[in-house]
C-alpha cells in the first residue's frame, strides 16, 4: 500500500511511551518484597450469586496486602486482582446445533481493556483465548455433562485487574506470561463458585492454585513459593492445577518453565495453594445457599434462573 | 452413532476399546507396544524461499510441512523506572545464556546477547483446514509450541542483532492433511527439524549499525549452531509429545481411536540439555493437560433401560439412580474428574527417563538429513 503523503505518520518502527518517576518516591523504584511467608496465600474475597440476570455468577478479588503509600503518584505499586465470572445455562442448543449427547461447555476470558499496564483491544487476543481453552478443561473434568443432553452453558470470565507479568519499573514488558498463570488459577476458582451457583451438578468443587520457582534474595538459590505475585519475583518457573480435593484429581495442569528437577515439588505446592483457596470457596459458596434460603420466603416468588432454589436427586 | 464429536465410535466400540487398553499390558488397536512411536517419513530444507524448512508425514496420512523465516525489524528502545535504557542489558527473567554454547569465536558475542531478547519477536502461526483461526484447537497448538520456544529463554536471545535492530522469526505451520489424529506431535516434531535446519545470513556490519549481511548463502551460519563432533553436546530446538493414561495404563503418542478412552492426556515439551559429562538428559520445559475427546462421547445405554431389548420404561430419576449405579462398568460412561498427581509424575518420567519415549523420538529426529 502506498503510504499516505498528506498527512504526518506515525513512525514505522512504532515507540514506547516515557515512564514519569520521581526521585522522592523511593518505594516506586524498589521491587517490591514479599511480606507474606513461602507458604501463604493472599487474602482471597469470593462472593457469589451478584449478577441477578445470570443464572450463576462470583465475584473474586485478592486485596493488596497493604494499602498503597500515600505518595500522591498515580502509579500503583501493585495490582489487586479482580475477577467476574457469569453463567448463563444450562440451556437448549439451539434448533440448528448438531446433536449433542452431553453439555456442551464454552468458555470466555476476556481481559477489561484497562485491567493491565498495557491496554487490553475488545477482541479477544491469542493469550485470553488460551487461557479460555486451560479453563474449559478444568472445568469439563468436573462437571457431569452426561446429564444435560442437548444443552450448552457458557462460562464467561472477565478480569477487571489483572495480574502483572513482571515488576513494572523493569520498563518493558518483560512477558514470561507468569501474570497469566495466576489469573488462571484464580479463574478456575471463581468458575467453579459461579457453577455452583448456577446449581450444575459436578462431582466436586474445584479450585485452582498456583506455586512458582523462583530466585532466591540477592539471585541465590531457589525457592518454591506458593500463590507467587510476579512483580515480587523473578520466576524461572511455575505450575498452575485446577485440583478436586475430595477425589485427590487433577483436572487441568500448566506447568511452563525449567523447573529441573523440583517438578514434582511445584506440582505439590500448587495443590497446596488450590486446597488453600477451596477453604475460601467453601465459604463462599456456603454462604450463597443462606442468602438464598433467606430471600426466597420474605419475596414470596422463587428467585430468578430456573431450577435455582430446587433441589435436585443426587446419587452415586 | 456418530456424535457431536466426530469420533465414528459408539459407546459399544469405545468400551471395548477401554477394556483392551487397560489391560496390562494394554492390547493397542495397531498392535504397537505402550511406548511405540508410530513410523514417519520426514525431509528437511524443503521450500527454497524459505530460512528453514521441513515435512513430516506419519504412518495414518497426516502430513505437515513448516517454513520458518526472519526478518529484520526495528526494535523498540525502553527506558525503565531506574532510568536505565532497556536495550543496554536489564537482564531477562529467562535462564537464557547462562549455559553457553560451545563455539570458539561466538563466545563472547552470545554472552553478550544473553536476556536481550524478546518474546514477542517469535511468531507461530498455524493454519488446520477445515478450522478457523480462533478455534480452540489452533490456539492451543501455537500457545503450546511457542511456550515450549521461548522456555528455553535461549533462541529468542540469538534473535537479537544490535541494540537498534533484531530479527523476527515467523514459524508457518501448515498442516496438509486432515487433522486425523491431534496434531501436536506432528507438528512439533516438524517444527523442530525446520529449526534445525534454519539458517540466518551472515552479519557484515558492526556494534549499532544498521545491520548489513553477507549475500553468500554459504556463509550463514545455522540457529541452532551444529557442532561437527559429538551431536549430544548440542543444543536442540524442543519437542512436545502426547501421553495419554487408561486407568493405570500409560500410552505414549496415542492414535485418534485411543484418544477416543482416554483418561486424562498430557502434552510434554521436553529438550535436550547436556550434562558436564557429554551426558545427553532431558528437561521438561512445558506441561499442559489437553482436554480428552473421550469427555464428549455419548454414554451408552444400560440394558435394563433399553425397551427394545427387554428392558422396562423408568421414570427419569430411577434411569438416573440406574446410570450412577452402574458408573460405567457394564456400558460406556465418558470418564469424570480428572487424574491422580502420581500418575502424571509417571507420564514425565516416562517422557523424560534415560531411554524413554522422549530420547527415542530425538534421536530417530536426529538421523533425518539436513
Amino acid at each position: 500500500m502506498q503510504a499516505d503523503r498528506r498527512r504526518i505518520n506515525a513512525p514505522a518502527g512504532g515507540t514506547a511511551p516515557p515512564t514519569f518517576t520521581f526521585a522522592d518516591h523511593p518505594d516506586l523504584l524498589r521491587r517490591p518484597t514479599r511480606t507474606r511467608k513461602p507458604d501463604e496465600h493472599r487474602k482471597i474475597f469470593l462472593r457469589t450469586g451478584i449478577v441477578p440476570s445470570a443464572s450463576g455468577s462470583a465475584y473474586y478479588e485478592v486485596p493488596p496486602a497493604k494499602p498503597a503509600p500515600s505518595t500522591g503518584s498515580l502509579v500503583p505499586t501493585s495490582s489487586s486482582l479482580k475477577i467476574t465470572c457469569t453463567v448463563h445455562g444450562p440451556r437448549p442448543l439451539p434448533r440448528n446445533a448438531a446433536f449433542s449427547p452431553n453439555l456442551l461447555l464454552s468458555t470466555h476470558v476476556k481481559f477489561a481493556p484497562f485491567a493491565t499496564r498495557q491496554r487490553r483491544g475488545y477482541v479477544r487476543d491469542a493469550s485470553e483465548r488460551d487461557l479460555g481453552v486451560h479453563l474449559e478443561t478444568a472445568l469439563r473434568g468436573v462437571i457431569i455433562g452426561d446429564r444435560w443432553p442437548k444443552s450448552g452453558c457458557e462460562v464467561v470470565i472477565t478480569v477487571l485487574e489483572g495480574e502483572e507479568d513482571g515488576w513494572f519499573g523493569e520498563g518493558r514488558e518483560k512477558g514470561g506470561g507468569w501474570g497469566m498463570m495466576s489469573v488462571l488459577a484464580e479463574c478456575i476458582t471463581v468458575a467453579s463458585a459461579a457453577l455452583v451457583d448456577a446449581g450444575i451438578d459436578c462431582v466436586d468443587l474445584v479450585s485452582g492454585g498456583t506455586a512458582a520457582l523462583v530466585k532466591g534474595e540477592g539471585g541465590e538459590g531457589e525457592a518454591v513459593v506458593l500463590d507467587p505475585a510476579p512483580a515480587e519475583h523473578e520466576v524461572t518457573a511455575a505450575c498452575v492445577v485446577a485440583y478436586l480435593q475430595s477425589r485427590d484429581e487433577i483436572t487441568e495442569m500448566w506447568m511452563k518453565g525449567d523447573a529441573g528437577d523440583s517438578t514434582e515439588g511445584l506440582m505439590d505446592q500448587a495443590v497446596r495453594a488450590a486446597v488453600m483457596s477451596r477453604t475460601v470457596l467453601v465459604e463462599a459458596v456456603k454462604e450463597g445457599l443462606k442468602v438464598g434460603g433467606d430471600v426466597q420466603p420474605v419475596n414470596g416468588a422463587p428467585k430468578g434462573g430456573e431450577g435455582k432454589g430446587k433441589d435436585v436427586d443426587m446419587t452415586g | 452413532m456418530a456424535p457431536y464429536t466426530n469420533i465414528p465410535l459408539s459407546p459399544a466400540e469405545l468400551s471395548y476399546l477401554h477394556n483392551s487398553l487397560s489391560q496390562n499390558p494394554p492390547i493397542r488397536p495397531d498392535g504397537r507396544s505402550p511406548t511405540q512411536f508410530r513410523p514417519l517419513v520426514a525431509e528437511t530444507d524443503i521450500l527454497p524461499s524459505t530460512n528453514g524448512s521441513a515435512r513430516i508425514c506419519f504412518a495414518d496420512g497426516t502430513e505437515a510441512v513448516v517454513g520458518v523465516k526472519a526478518e529484520v525489524e526495528q526494535s523498540r528502545t525502553f527506558v525503565s523506572a531506574t532510568g536505565e535504557v532497556g536495550a543496554e542489558g536489564v537482564l531477562g527473567l529467562g535462564a537464557g545464556g547462562v549455559g553457553d554454547v560451545d563455539m570458539d569465536e561466538e563466545d563472547d558475542e552470545q554472552t553478550s546477547r544473553a536476556g536481550k531478547g524478546e518474546e514477542t519477536w517469535l511468531e507461530v502461526a498455524i493454519e488446520i483446514p477445515g478450522m478457523r483461526d480462533d478455534d480452540a484447537l489452533p490456539v492451543f497448538l501455537s500457545a503450546m509450541l511457542t511456550e515450549a520456544l521461548l522456555a528455553d529463554g535461549e533462541l529468542k536471545d540469538r534473535l537479537w542483532i544490535n541494540r537498534r535492530f533484531h530479527w523476527r522469526l515467523y514459524i508457518d505451520i501448515l498442516l496438509l492433511s486432515q487433522p486425523f489424529s491431534y496434531p501436536l506431535p506432528l507438528l512439533s516434531l516438524t517444527t523442530h527439524l525446520a529449526l534445525l535446519s534454519t539458517r540466518m545470513p551472515a552479519l557484515l556490519s558492526e556494534k549499532d549499525e544498521d545491520p548489513l549481511f553477507n549475500d553468500d548463502w554459504e556463509a550463514s551460519h545455522f540457529l541452532y549452531p551444529q557442532s561437527e563432533g559429538r551431536s549430544e553436546s548440542q543444543r536442540k530446538p524442543p519437542v512436545t509429545l502426547l501421553v495419554m493414561s487408561v486407568g493405570e495404563n500409560i500410552i505414549a503418542d496415542p492414535s485418534r481411536e485411543e484418544l477416543a478412552v482416554a483418561d486424562a492426556v498430557v502434552a510434554i515439551s521436553v529438550a535436550p540439555s547436556s550434562t558436564p559429562d557429554n551426558e545427553m538428559v532431558l528437561k521438561t520445559l512445558a506441561l499442559r493437560t489437553v482436554d480428552p475427546p473421550s469427555r464428549l462421547t455419548g454414554a451408552g445405554v444400560p440394558t435394563a433401560l433399553n425397551t427394545t431389548a427387554g428392558g422396562t420404561s423408568l421414570t427419569a430419576a430411577e434411569a438416573l439412580v440406574l446410570r450412577e449405579k452402574d458408573q460405567g462398568q457394564t456400558v460406556w460412561r465418558p470418564p469424570r474428574g480428572g487424574v491422580k498427581r502420581a500418575v502424571i509424575t509417571r507420564m514425565i518420567k516416562l517422557v523424560t527417563e534415560q531411554g524413554g519415549v522422549g530420547q527415542e523420538v530425538l534421536e530417530g529426529l536426529a538421523g533425518v538429513e539436513t
